[in-house]
Order: structure tokens, then C-alpha cells, then sequence
């Protein structure tokens, strides 16, 4: 990339809100499993003469999402149509807000090695989705699902003022967790629960240059990817003393690259229109003050949590982004109950970052495992060294999948087969035969070569299946070698 | 008083996604513009002091709970309206290449 250019960078999220209902409707709003087209009614279909009728719960997720951005919700705000023809879209308009949203202002805060960088947002509204349409290979057709027709949205818009692909990054992670956190949304990426448009553009002086608008980014990485392909893409562009198109683009993950949509039409040619069929939103003050009393703790006040407890930063963030409080699974009282119990709290980390948290990210009803006494046991299991780290993590896993498993769970390891022998004689018994069918290595080993005592311990660990605990077995293996 | 131009027909058709012949265009020419003097008389109604306003029926906060309402009419009969219905997903004309 040329430094000679100064790029720029904003970004519109929409954050799918966490209602049991769609925003006009009150069809069911999870869409990720249901069959095409059973979550809708005439509302999200279309139908003339069907009356949309405002969610409360969604005034209430967006007061929620104000205070996270650290800004008070408007009191008044309106909903408008914006008209575009397109068969994902049955009404013919979308609802949304346009000149009267329910945020203005606000702001998101992170640390990138180790500064603290503000974004402002300019502001945030409330707006129903479109469907979903997909394009069989091949066929003259596409195909339309409505499930996601009216599902409610946020839409966040940041101020220009992100100036790399890293910056990028870190701000929608940001977003992401105060989102997560603040209960605005259930955060599922991979089913598009925050999508992330990225406006660039590349400037030689003061004035912003023009911009690409690459939309539909569903992970932190493709929002870096795509932000860096841009950045690359309109510097090689003006270096050749081309100019960038203002355009939408795509980001195709295959081929790691943004590619040229269609031309977008114009805010004007929407032909906005407040929606007569949906009176003004007024917020009560005294409303506002009850869901700040009952605001869920931060990413913030989370770091400070995890920081107290000794953990280093990318452990606390590793955890931060899995979910520390907003499932069920309270890692955190976890951690804290191992802090006042005096036992090991990285090794806690580790497992709930390598193990707990992956399989609950596969398994969502793993959330309710019970984990207190299963985690003590399986320290207690290690610190007697019954346990080697590969079996411990296995140990773990069957243990949250398998409440019969947790129950017994020292018994339950012994019958899988997962306990070191660190028994002295019944493993020495075991290591004698293991010398006598081996004189050679014996004989280097008392000359010496530490070599040897690595594979005599293989020859051990061969015949007790893994089980034998290596360092018991080499402690051993000196002394009945030493006293040959 | 502002009037609508051939052009502008030719762009209201386009964003509505219809095809309009040139008698049409004509046609809507005329009753496009007879529409919009009507609405213009509005224009010369004095506003002034009055606040601005989005809705003439002065509701506010018209809402429902977050609860799943059976409004008795089933997709499968919601289906049923439209031309063109393959694996109980909306059939259409190809929106990508």
C-alpha cells in the first residue's frame, strides 16, 4: 500500500434486535432454523390493507443500545417509507427512519496496542429487514424466503473516522460486544445478526476522496479483509492516475476480493415518506430512567473484572468475545469462585477458551452444564497429575456433554481410560519389564545419554496405552536405572 | 407553479419498474400534473406558527407486546396468492446473472 494516501472509514451496522416478534408483526422472528416462509402473516407479506403495529420491545432494545453508545435516546422520533421495487422486498417499501431516528450521537470506545480510540456515531435508527433470496445454479429463477421479512433492525452509522483496516476491526469487535452485552441483540454472526457495511476512501489533502461502499460483511475479519482489498484497490487505481468509481461493492470470500454490485439509486429516487400508518414514537423520560437501572454490565466493567483477577489481555478479550454474563453459563462467577477458592484461575481460562466456550459455540444447550464442582474436581484430578492436558480437555468436554459423566466424574475418567498411572508400583512393575526387554537403551542411559531415558518412556507409554503419567515414569526409570 | 417534465415521467417509471408506451407517457403527463395542482392548492394555505407534523390523526405510541399473535391466516394460504411457488419458497425472475 502507498502511504501517500490518508484512507478513511465508516461504517453502518445493522444489528438484528433480540425480539421475540418482528418489529410490525407478530410472527416469530427467529429465522435460523424455521422452514421457508412459515414465519410470516399478511404484514410481512404485504398484503393491502394490512395495519404494521410498532413492538414495544424494540423502543426498549434501542434505549438500551443508546445508553451503550453512551448517549440519551431522542424522545420523539417518526418512521418513514423508503421506496425501492426489488423481490426480496413485498411491500414495495421499506419502514425506517429517516430524518427523525431514535439515537443522534453517541460514541464507541477501544483500545488498539494499547490507545484509546473514540468513534463517534453519527446516528442509529430502527428499520424492518427484507427477506431472503437465494440463486439456485444454473435456473432462470431466484428464490425468495419472507422469514426475515420485517425482522427488526438497528442500523448504527459511525462518523468517518476509522483510518485503517486494523482500526476497522477493532471498532466493529467493539460494537459487536457493547451490543452483545447491553442485551441489544444475541450477537450470532454466522447468521447474520450484525452485518457491516464499509464506506472507504483515499485523500491526498483535507477532503475526503471518493468512496466505496463494500456492504453484507458478516465477520471482524472480512470487515479488516475487505477494508484492507479497498485501501489496496483504490491506491493502485489512483497511482495509475485512474479515479474511484462511487459504488457498492461486494466482498467475495472465495476469491478474497471486493467486487462491483449494482449501481445504487439515490437517496431521492427512495422518495422518503413519513408512513401514515405509524404514529410518531414519544420515549417517556421516566422510562429511559428504568431501563438505565436495569442496564447489564459493560464490556468496560467486564475488563476491569477480568484484569482484577490477573488475567492477561488477550485471555480477558478472548473471553470477553465469548460471552462472559449473557449466557447462562456465568463464567465469571466461575472465575471468581475459583479466585476465593484459591485454585488455579488461568488454568480455568484456558480450559473455558479452548474447550467450554468452542463446544457451547456448538452446541448452545451446553450453557446449562453444571461446571462449579465439575471444574473442581477436574483440578483436583490434575493436581494429584492423574490427568495429562489432553485428557483433561477430553475429560472436560465429556463431562459438559454428559450430566452421568459429572456426576462421577473421577470414576467416569478411570473407565474411559483417561487417568494417568501415577500408582509407583504398579507402574514400576510395568517400567521393569520395560527395562528388561531393552538392555541396550538401559546400558546408554547408565553411560549417560539422557536420550535413551526419552525412549524407554515411550516403551512405557506404549504399554500402558497413554496412561502411564510420563514424568512419574521418568522419575522411575532414574532411579531403577541409578541403582543397577 | 412546478410541472412535471416527459423526463420526469420516464423516471417514475423506471424507479416503479414499469414500461410505459408513448401514448402512456402522454397520458401520464397530463393526470400526473393534473394531480399534483391539485395537492400544489395546499401551497398557498398559511402555516405560519403552525409546527410541523407527520400525522394528522395526533396518535403517538401505538404498540403491542413482543408476543407471537395467530392473525388465522396460515402461510400455506398465504402461499396460495402467488404465481409462482417452488419448495414453498416465492418463485422469481432471476435477480443475479
Amino acid at each position: 500500500m502507498s502511504a501517500k494516501y490518508r484512507p478513511t472509514i465508516g461504517i453502518e451496522c445493522h444489528v438484528q434486535l433480540r425480539t421475540k416478534t418482528k418489529l410490525f408483526s407478530g410472527a416469530g422472528n427467529d429465522a435460523r432454523t424455521a422452514k421457508p416462509n412459515t414465519l410470516i402473516n399478511h404484514i410481512d407479506f404485504g398484503l393491502p390493507g394490512a395495519l404494521p403495529v410498532f413492538n414495544r420491545e424494540a423502543m426498549h432494545l434501542a434505549i438500551r443500545a443508546a445508553l451503550a453508545l453512551g448517549v440519551e435516546p431522542q424522545l420523539f422520533s417518526t418512521f418513514d417509507r423508503k421506496h425501492y421495487f426489488y423481490p426480496d422486498l413485498p411491500m414495495g417499501y421499506q419502514i425506517t427512519q429517516y430524518d427523525q431516528p431514535v439515537i443522534l450521537g453517541g460514541k464507541v470506545e477501544y483500545i488498539l496496542n494499547g490507545e484509546l480510540k473514540t468513534v463517534a456515531i453519527t446516528r442509529a435508527h430502527l428499520e424492518a429487514d427484507a427477506g431472503k433470496s437465494s440463486h439456485p445454479s444454473a435456473k432462470a429463477y431466484s428464490l425468495v424466503d419472507l422469514n426475515r421479512a420485517g425482522t427488526p433492525l438497528l442500523e448504527i452509522v459511525s462518523e468517518p473516522q476509522m483510518h485503517s483496516a486494523a482500526e476497522a476491526r477493532a471498532y466493529a469487535k467493539e460494537l459487536y460486544l457493547l451490543m452483545c452485552y447491553a442485551g441489544v441483540t444475541d450477537g450470532d454472526l454466522y447468521h447474520g445478526n450484525m452485518r457491516f457495511d464499509v464506506n472507504v476512501s483515499l485523500s491526498e489533502n483535507d477532503q475526503l476522496g471518493v468512496r466505496s461502499e463494500t456492504k453484507n460483511l458478516n465477520s471482524f475479519r472480512a470487515v479488516e479483509k475487505a477494508v484492507a482489498y479497498e485501501i489496496k484497490r483504490q491506491s493502485d487505481l489512483l497511482d495509475r492516475g485512474q479515479s474511484v468509481v462511487q459504488e457498492t461493492r461486494g466482498w467475495n470470500e472465495a476469491k478474497q476480493k471486493t467486487l462491483s454490485q449494482r449501481s445504487k439509486e439515490n437517496a431521492d429516487d427512495y422518495r422518503y415518506m413519513p408512513d401514515p400508518d405509524l404514529p410518531p414514537l414519544e420515549i417517556d423520560p421516566a422510562f429511559i430512567k428504568k431501563v438505565r437501572s436495569e442496564m447489564p454490565n459493560l464490556p468496560s466493567f467486564w475488563r476491569n473484572e477480568l484484569s482484577s483477577l490477573g488475567l492477561s489481555l488477550s485471555q480477558s478479550e478472548i473471553l470477553l468475545e465469548a460471552g462472559i454474563d449473557f449466557t447462562n453459563a456465568n463464567y465469571m462467577d466461575l472465575l471468581l469462585d475459583f479466585k476465593h477458592s484459591g485454585l488455579n484461575t488461568k488454568m480455568l481460562v484456558n480450559w473455558l477458551v479452548n474447550v467450554d466456550i468452542p463446544l457451547v459455540r456448538t452446541d448452545s444447550s451446553l450453557i446449562n452444564a453444571n461446571r462449579r464442582e465439575l471444574y473442581k474436581e477436574v483440578i483436583g484430578l490434575v493436581e494429584a497429575g492423574k490427568l495429562s492436558s489432553t485428557n483433561t480437555k477430553e475429560l472436560i468436554a465429556a463431562a459438559l456433554k454428559s450430566s452421568e459423566a459429572a456426576k462421577d466424574l473421577a470414576n467416569y475418567a478411570s473407565r474411559a481410560g483417561l487417568l494417568q498411572q501415577s500408582d509407583s508400583s504398579e507402574l514400576e512393575a510395568i517400567i521393569q519389564e520395560v527395562l528388561a526387554s531393552n538392555e541396550a537403551a538401559v546400558k546408554d542411559v547408565a553411560a549417560g545419554q539422557d536420550k535413551a531415558i526419552g525412549f524407554l518412556i515411550g516403551q512405557v507409554m506404549a504399554k500402558t496405552s497413554g496412561r502411564a503419567n510420563p514424568e512419574v515414569a521418568r522419575q522411575i526409570v532414574k532411579r531403577l536405572i541409578k541403582q543397577d | 407553479m412546478a410541472r412535471l417534465s416527459k423526463d420526469d415521467v420516464l423516471r417514475l417509471a423506471h424507479l416503479a419498474r414499469i414500461e410505459l408506451s408513448e401514448e402512456e407517457v402522454s397520458e401520464f403527463l397530463i393526470e400526473l400534473n393534473e394531480v399534483l395542482a391539485y395537492v400544489q392548492q395546499l401551497q398557498s394555505s398559511d402555516t405560519e406558527g403552525i409546527r410541523e407534523t407527520n400525522q394528522v390523526n395526533a396518535l403517538t405510541n401505538v404498540m403491542r407486546d413482543d408476543q407471537l399473535i395467530d392473525y388465522g391466516y396460515p402461510p400455506s394460504e398465504l402461499l396460495k396468492n402467488l404465481p409462482a411457488v417452488l419448495d414453498d419458497q416465492i418463485q422469481v425472475k432471476r435477480m443475479v446473472e
